[in-house]
């Protein structure tokens, strides 16, 4: 087992590991603390998967943005933002499926190629001419339906309206 | 250039988005649910970004990280939309519990 492999293999059990944590511990907070490991984690995977622009991209958007924004929505919708939350219980029917979803997932595995294949990259270059050019429909879309939900969540704060 | 085993990293999205459904059926707070779905979808971006790397044709590898980014910024923006829901929900009902948000029910 080599160096790739033993790194992979720690970033992936603390993946799942502040996965879980983030959804079941009892102060609202302490989620937002977890997933934000969870975040940072999944970046650092992303560097060790080549992809150096998405890694950073992770890092911006989940890391930063997103998880500040879910801070500020805690924030505003609590009086006191460290109460605990009531219902985190752990039902046996939504544990069993979600167990159920990763024994199929797992069991798929054997259809796909065996051992350890080369990670292969790509240089920046080549990744934003690809986006720019073949996806650029894509991106304009991606523009255009998050015009769409600024205006959205716009209309749904503004003040004045029951 | 380095060799990773395509195994571990099905088995983690696999793990995650079993996380993330777990989270999606038993949360009943609307910010929990939120992270919930978050989990389940970096797991979708996870398989994007390494069926592409473990790809030796370079046009692949780019779909992979395109689509990647692609998800990334609708991610951003559904939590932008989840969280303005929220606080219109709070300022209805004064909680954020998805359970008694039931307005359209009748």
């Amino acid at each position: 087992m080599n160096l790739e492999e033993l790194a992979f293999l720690a970033l992936a059990v603390v993946a799942l590991v502040t996965g879980v944590g983030a959804l079941l511990v009892r102060e609202l907070v302490h989620t937002i603390l977890w997933i934000a490991v969870f975040f940072v984690d999944l970046a650092a995977i992303y560097f060790l998967l080549a992809a150096p622009f998405l890694g950073v991209l992770q890092l911006g958007v989940y890391a930063g943005a997103v998880t500040v924004l879910l801070l500020f929505g805690i924030m505003v919708t609590r009086k006191r933002i460290f109460s605990r939350d009531a219902a985190t219980g752990i039902g046996a029917v939504p544990l069993a499926l979600a167990v159920v979803t990763f024994i199929f997932v797992v069991s798929m595995v054997g259809e796909f190629p065996q051992g350890t294949p080369t990670v292969y990259s790509i240089d920046p270059t080549t990744l934003s001419e690809g986006l720019f050019g073949a996806f650029g429909p894509w991106l304009l879309l991606l523009g255009l339906i998050m015009l769409g939900a600024v205006a959205g969540a716009i209309y749904l704060v503004r003040e004045g309206r029951e | 250039m380095t060799a990773l085993p395509l195994v571990g990293f099905l088995a983690l999205s696999g793990g995650l988005l079993a996380v993330g459904l777990f989270g999606i059926l038993t949360r009943r707070n609307f910010i929990l649910l939120l992270i919930a779905i978050e989990i389940a979808m970096n797991a979708a971006i996870l398989n994007f970004v390494y069926f592409g790397a473990f790809s030796s044709r370079p046009s692949v590898t780019l779909m992979g990280q395109s689509i990647a980014v692609v998800v990334i910024g609708f991610a951003a923006t559904e939590v932008a939309v989840g969280l303005a829901i929220v606080l219109a929900l709070n300022r209805v009902r004064r909680s954020i519990n998805v359970a008694e948000a039931n307005e359209l029910r009748e």
